[in-house]
């Protein structure tokens, strides 16, 4: 699965993840520090993932 | 998930509230919770005209665009602080949304007020975050004096306020914890301020954000590394993800008993009017003239 993580840019190749809460907690961020997106869409915790997704990580903090 | 509202697909889950929305009803759901802190609080009403101030983030676009869909008679402005590219893509980021969303901007440079922020940095001895705040406050409430606004909006969110009440908590700072509130009344010279967003996370104004398609500006300000309350800030995301709603609860709890907790003080300082400006001022010289008096000495 490719991943993007905003607002860095940091594109990841992940791989046995099934779900956006593994994700999440692969990439040790809580479900309310960032948006979720696949396909334009967001995503709830619950949703599984799939090997050919590409998701976007929106962070959420302000950071000044 | 379901939306716990109509039943269809969620697209976001807010634990806090213990529910699940899809698309429409999170805009619903957020418009809600805004004009409950806007009634609550007393803020403001439609004949009333506002100032949002726009500083091109997630939260001060956003809370101009539900002010603006709720009616409310309000312009922007906007302070460019001269940051080297980052102020320039932020200003341009307000502006292009000022126009998709026909709400009128001011853009006040400090450059031309001889404030350029890398060069107070660089000339003032105390830490840039706090007098950046100090000029920030000064133009906002100036301008908003000057236009004859009544209030001045601003995006601080749920996330803002409960960071600074630990901050301040941590500290025992009871003048501090005594000013804290979402409104700050009208004084003297100074115009009533107050945070629509208080009800509403970080979060939550970034889902806002997207599910309007409204670009926003994520540069952080390169001052800003090590700033204390990013710190505080995941300290207490910690404690939300244990304890969904804390957060909430932690600040609602603090403003219902705040009054007699800290109860405003008697004693009022003397003010003073700037003798440069004519900015109320505890000191003959406000902050900023002082700010710009140094700047001009050591130029």
């Amino acid at each position: 699965m490719k991943v993007i993580v905003e607002p860095e840019n940091h594109i990841l190749e992940l791989f046995k993840i099934k779900s956006v809460k593994a994700l999440l907690n692969r990439l040790q961020l809580y479900p309310f520090q960032a948006l979720v997106i696949r396909d334009n869409q967001l995503l709830t915790p619950d949703e599984k993932l799939f090997p050919n997704d590409t998701v976007i990580i929106r962070k959420v903090v302000s950071r000044g | 998930m379901k939306c716990t509202r109509c039943k269809q697909k969620a697209v976001v889950a807010l634990p806090s509230h213990n529910a699940g929305f899809c698309a429409s009803c999170f805009l619903l759901y957020f418009q809600n919770q805004m004009e409950k802190a806007i009634k609550k609080q007393k803020m403001f009403s439609p004949r009333h005209k506002i100032l949002v101030a726009l500083s091109g983030g997630k939260d001060s676009l956003a809370l101009a665009l539900q002010l603006k869909l709720l009616g409310y008679n309000l312009e922007c402005l906007h302070l460019d602080l001269d940051i080297s590219d980052t102020s320039k893509q932020v200003k341009t980021i307000a502006q292009r949304f000022c126009e998709r969303f026909e709400l009128k901007l001011h853009i006040i440079e400090l450059k031309k007020e001889n404030l350029s922020i890398p060069e107070v940095k660089k000339k003032l001895s105390r830490p840039i975050c706090s007098a950046c705040g100090q000029i920030k406050r000064y133009y906002f409430n100036y301008f908003a004096k000057q236009n004859n606004f009544d209030v001045l909006a601003t995006g601080h969110t749920l996330d803002d306020e409960v960071s600074r009440l630990f901050a301040n908590t941590l500290r025992w700072d009871i003048t501090y914890l005594q000013q804290q509130s979402p409104i700050l009344e009208q004084d003297q010279e100074f115009v009533r301020k107050v945070k629509p967003l208080y009800r509403l996370t970080e979060f939550e104004t970034a889902v806002f954000c997207f599910l309007h398609n409204i670009q926003y500006s994520t540069i952080p300000c390169p001052y800003s590394k090590g700033a204390s309350f990013t710190f505080y800030k995941r300290l207490l995301d910690e404690l939300e993800y244990n304890q969904p709603g804390r957060k909430f609860n932690f600040y609602e709890t603090f403003l219902k008993q705040k009054s007699q907790l800290f109860p405003p003080s008697t004693s009022k300082n003397k003010i003073n009017f700037c003798s440069i400006c004519g900015y109320p001022t505890l000191q003959d010289i406000c902050g900023v003239c002082r700010i710009k008096k140094m700047l001009s000495k050591t130029s």
